[in-house]
């Protein structure tokens, strides 16, 4: 199962750019292409809204924490950087979970998956670069806060930028990104061995 | 109700239509205006109040090595060394370097930092942990985005990594409070790792020239606190 993540909505409407783009607005239609593609792939795909509503941070990342072996994409639109790129963001280190009683705190729920989340967002990555030239060959790091209470392979997609002067320009990314979600999750798919929690019962 | 009645108080009505469609725009010109006039002057009286720490002239100038934007690559960061006076003082010398990181660069394109953001306390506790606390400005007017955020944060830790050596992690407060990001991205419930290395006094250097440094540098990592 993939959880997609239209970043933002409700009041909360993201970058904004000077041609009344709006972040909350694209990423939903990014998130509809990017469904289609992945259901051609043969994965069951959940949002995390689906309209113009704004989830809390907990409440996403609750969505993919409630399924097991599900892997979660949060998807943006930057407001600075190179027009047509895409970016795949993983969370920084985190310290790891201390103690050994079976449960994952909360706010460290990334902590198990980051290893994974590093393959995932390598594959995504690297077929965002064959389509969108000046993209990076592979997934960077950064301290994303949707992440980091995600209890799955998790990663961040920003696309560049609202700062294009047609929405047309972006909209025209949509399918290669989506194409390149898919085939990354498909490509990760055999790889992923969901990891047990520390002072998990066998 | 007579024909005339009915007249009249139908012109009435459509008097009353005509008057409010008048002045409904200009009063609500006039309050705009006004609420503008006291966030200005809100604003005037919180930079007074927080008057950047001044550079000491009689300070033995150093090297300071300062992170603004690449103009090559993007988003990533290169240092640029520039000759200051700085205090031996850590705080003080933390408060003057990142005030000197808030005025920016010459080319304002490569600013990571936006042009309107105030430090408004800078500590240091003795575990090396510092806390600097900007204005809303710093969350409000960045472009909002994982890279820029990082982008942002990132600059403060490496020109403080680069500058203090006492300062071994980074807590960022916002008007003095906790956030949970910079701007709708960026994780600052956290602390950023700063320095690894034990510390040394800070080596003081022959003066230098505004001079860009090397290639584009790492990434600040953050961590969590226990």
């Amino acid at each position: 199962m993939v959880v997609l993540d239209p970043a933002h909505g409700g009041t909360d409407p993201g970058a904004r750019g000077t041609g009344g783009i709006r972040e909350s607005e694209i990423v939903l239609s990014f998130a509809m292409e990017v469904r289609r593609a992945l259901e051609q792939q043969g994965f069951q795909v959940v949002q995390t809204r689906q309209g113009n509503e704004d989830p809390s941070f907990d409440d996403r990342s609750a969505t993919a924490n409630a399924q097991r072996g599900a892997v979660f994409v949060t998807l943006h639109i930057s407001s600075t950087g190179l027009p047509g790129t895409v970016r795949v963001y993983v969370n920084s280190d985190l310290a790891p979970v201390a103690g050994s009683n079976g449960f994952i705190p909360w706010d460290r729920a990334q902590v198990p998956f980051l290893g994974l989340s590093r393959t995932f967002g390598d594959f995504v990555q690297g077929f965002l670069a064959q389509r969108f030239k000046g993209s990076p060959e592979t997934a960077q790091t950064a301290s994303v806060r949707q992440l980091r209470t995600t209890a799955a392979p998790a990663i961040a997609v920003e696309v560049s930028s609202v700062t294009v002067e047609d929405r047309a320009d972006l909209d025209r990314m949509a399918p290669g990104v989506a194409d390149a979600i898919a085939r990354g999750a498909a490509a990760f798919r055999p790889s992923y061995v969901v990891p047990t929690t520390p002072g998990a019962l066998p | 109700m007579t024909p005339r009645w009915k007249f009249l108080f139908a012109g009435g009505l459509v008097f009353i239509l005509l008057v409010a469609l008048i002045f409904v725009p200009i009063l609500r010109r006039r309050m705009k205006r006004a609420a503008k006039l006291q966030q200005q002057s809100e604003e005037q009286a919180r930079r007074e109040l927080t008057q950047p720490i001044a550079i000491n002239p009689g300070d033995p100038r150093v090297k300071t090595k300062l992170f603004w934007a690449s103009d090559t690559i993007d988003p990533a960061l290169v240092p640029v060394t520039v000759d200051l006076p700085l205090s031996s003082d850590p705080v003080l010398r933390s408060k003057q370097v990142l005030n000197t990181l808030l005025a920016g660069p010459v080319d304002a394109e490569l600013r990571t930092l936006p042009p309107d953001a105030l430090l408004l306390a800078f500590y240091l506790l003795p575990d090396g942990t510092a806390i600097a606390d900007f204005s809303e400005a710093l969350a409000n007017s960045i472009p909002s985005g994982i890279a820029s955020e990082q982008l942002a944060v990132n600059s403060i830790a490496r020109t403080l990594e680069a500058n203090v050596p006492q300062v071994q992690r980074l807590k960022i407060l916002i008007h003095g409070q906790e956030v949970e990001t910079l701007a709708g991205h960026l994780d600052l419930t956290g602390t950023f790792v700063v320095n690894t290395k034990p510390v040394q006094a800070p080596v003081q250097l022959a003066p230098a020239a505004l001079t860009p440094d090397k290639a584009p540098t790492k990434v600040a990592q953050p961590e969590r606190k226990p």
